[in-house]
């Protein structure tokens, strides 16, 4: 079999399982065979259906949502940036997200989701602006420390202005502080559906650049004599990958690293495709997330970690590592 | 008699942290004469108010704050001086994140906020997390890029123990731990001037006998040899020095950002060199945070704004400055 195909259906192969895995494990062990009846044979009176449908169906779409978009997010801008260490939360997306909903939410007494969400892409939208537009252009606009590092001051900022926020409301402190460390469970009675159609819209928004994309990575040069428009196509990648982040944010709060992992183990398998990048990044980033999720329920039982630390767990030491593949000394 | 310029810069940075200290203590919510302000503010009892307001309240907590500065700004410049950059700090290296993650985890485990029972804790994950830096960072010599990109990937990752663990304590403790996120200066009391005062004291000599050999490196590490210097002894040795006066800072506030970024390099600036220079990067510290101390005290009070909040506003533009302005990235 081609080797693209075998790779695609081994992503898709994953994220299946890691589906299955999220709606089976938790506090509650629910054999498969359950999950399977609680869609197909539904009894209300079998407490298992009932947890599978009214909790962890939620909880795994959520799961899915966030992990495709922020997994995508993160592959196209590695692509626009060239550089491998861009991610939407190291460039501080998130972070910024989450402090312009905890602004909204706190400040703004702002308690309804729809004006939360838009809060995030304006949240999303400043911080990225700021941290690309120090980090990754001028000269030395291709260099991958300098936006990590740009990503960095912004975050280090963001999150000092929602420390100072959250710390002075400590009511506000223990609802927010589950949703801050990056939860698929953080926020109840969220219309999980719309939030889901509007990653997926946005997803093939973002599909839409691969050809543009596919020229920039030749060279600024290549692109243009290639016919492409390379300020659109940066507008049009951009504000992708705020709504994306912000969207993602919204849904699990701030989880980093899912854009910066899954692009590079989605590279490995197909190589520097940026079509099969994007559209494997979507069932891989599902699967980490969910994986995630799920390995957060099994260590700490019957508690849980949230996601957003297990992948910042995993993340941190992938970044480290690849800034010891990158930068070697020559004696 | 003519001063050499590193001497009258840290006179005059000297007047604007007395100046800044004096302010500190004199101006307040509750206004006080002036004399006895003064008077409390060095332990002399006046039979007034001022026994209480200052001795009590205002001058121990000025003091630490003034006094972690110093500590912060020392650790700064040596890991500068090493890294020969002058993006490395100890918060941007995740060491200050790697003492917040084990002081958190301390209050974790036993159930404690007291930060004078929490500074073993702190200083030994500080210790901890500069060892895995370098462990990462260090393959045949330092290469400052890498050692930063790994610092900020396990500063990650410390950060996301911190946020787990801040989930898993107890709600009444929550309030008092989220500081750890932020850094605080609120309620110190004359214990922690006194441990500021015995880390400083600790560390500041120590500090001047690696700095003569550290500039000795500077101008290369074979001359360095010549002239009898080890350069990886040496470089270990002022890490490990700056990791623990990092240790010891954030033991006695919490992670306060970006004064170890800031401070040495406003030093270098005024006395017009690129190495390293200690005592007036420590001064500048100092009066860095009991500015940015009064201002958090003062400019919303009643409501107290933590002092990391202050910081972060002066070093994160600093930073996104210094990488804008910065040359030399491709290597």
């Amino acid at each position: 079999m081609h080797r693209l195909t075998l790779a695609a259906l081994a992503a898709v192969a994953l994220a299946l399982i890691a589906i299955a895995a999220s709606l089976a494990v938790g506090a509650q062990d629910i054999p498969v065979r359950d999950v399977w009846e609680a869609f197909f044979a539904y009894d209300a009176s079998n407490p298992s259906h009932q947890i599978v449908r009214e909790l962890r169906v939620d909880r795994t779409v959520i799961g899915i949502a966030a992990g495709a978009a922020l997994a995508v997010a993160g592959a196209l801008t590695q692509s626009l940036t060239r550089n491998p260490l861009a991610d939407p939360g190291l460039l501080g997306l998130n972070a910024g997200a989450a402090l312009a909903i905890v602004l909204g939410t706190v400040v703004g007494g702002v308690a309804s989701l729809a004006p939360q969400i838009v809060l995030a892409f304006v949240g999303a939208a400043a911080a990225g602006l700021v941290a690309y537009g120090v980090g990754a252009t001028g000269a030395g606009a291709a260099a991958p420390a300098r936006l990590v590092l740009a990503g960095a001051a912004v975050t280090a900022l963001l999150t000092a202005v929602t420390a100072a926020i959250v710390v002075a409301q400590p009511f506000a402190l223990n609802q927010l502080r589950f949703w801050l460390a990056g939860s698929l469970t953080g926020r109840t009675g969220i219309p999980v559906g719309p939030l889901a159609v509007s990653v997926a819209i946005a997803i093939a928004l973002g599909l839409l650049a691969v050809r543009p994309l596919s020229a920039i990575a030749l060279g600024d040069h290549a692109a243009a004599a290639l016919g492409t428009r390379a300020g659109l196509t940066r507008v049009h990648v951009l504000a992708t990958v705020i709504v994306l982040a912000g969207l993602a944010t919204a849904l699990a709060g701030p989880i980093a690293f899912v854009g910066l992992a899954v692009p590079h183990l989605v590279r490995a398998l197909v190589g520097p495709r940026i079509g099969w990048l994007l559209v494997l990044s979507i069932p891989l980033g599902a699967a980490v997330v969910l994986l995630g999720d799920v390995a957060g329920r099994i260590v700490a039982r019957p508690g849980e970690i949230s996601v957003g630390v297990t992948t910042a767990l995993f993340g941190g030491i992938l970044l480290a590592v690849l800034a010891r593949r990158m930068w070697t000394v020559t004696p | 008699m003519t001063l050499s310029r590193p001497t009258w810069v840290s006179l005059i940075l000297a007047v604007i942290a007395l100046a800044a200290v004096s302010a500190a203590v004199t101006y307040g919510q509750t206004a006080l004469p002036w004399w006895d302000s003064v008077r409390s503010a060095v332990g002399i009892p006046t039979n007034s108010p001022a026994d209480f307001i200052v001795g009590q309240l205002r001058a121990p907590r000025t003091y630490t704050a003034t006094l972690v500065g110093a500590l912060l700004a020392g650790s700064g410049a040596l890991l500068q001086s090493v890294a020969r950059n002058p993006l490395a700090s100890p918060d941007l290296l995740g060491v200050t994140q790697g003492a917040a993650a084990a002081a958190v985890a301390a209050i974790w485990a036993f159930g404690t906020t007291s930060s004078l029972a929490l500074a073993p804790a702190a200083v030994t994950g500080a210790l901890l997390t500069s060892a895995l830096i370098v462990g990462v960072g260090w393959s045949r010599g330092i290469q400052p890029l890498r050692l930063i990109v790994a610092g900020i990937g396990i500063g990650f990752v410390a950060a996301s123990i911190t946020t787990y663990l801040l989930t898993a304590i107890p709600e009444r403790l929550v309030p008092q731990a989220y500081l750890w996120t932020i850094g605080s200066t609120n309620a110190r009391v004359w214990d922690h001037v006194a441990i500021a005062a015995g880390a400083i004291a600790a560390t500041v000599p120590v500090a001047l006998w690696l700095e003569r050999r550290l500039r000795v490196l500077e101008m290369g590490d074979d001359l360095a040899a010549g002239l009898g210097v080890r350069p990886v002894r040496l470089r270990l040795a002022a890490i490990a020095l700056g990791a623990l006066a990092a240790g010891l800072a954030a033991a006695l506030t919490g992670p306060i950002g970006f004064v170890a970024l800031v401070a040495p390099a406003i030093a270098r600036r005024l006395v017009r060199t690129e190495g390293i220079v200690l005592v007036p990067s420590i001064i500048a510290g100092a009066a860095l945070t009991a500015t940015a101390d009064l201002f958090a005290r003062e400019i919303f009070a009643p409501t107290q704004v933590p002092i990391g909040l202050f910081t972060a506003a002066i070093g994160a533009p600093y930073l996104l400055y210094l990488l804008r302005r910065a040359r030399g990235w491709n290597s």
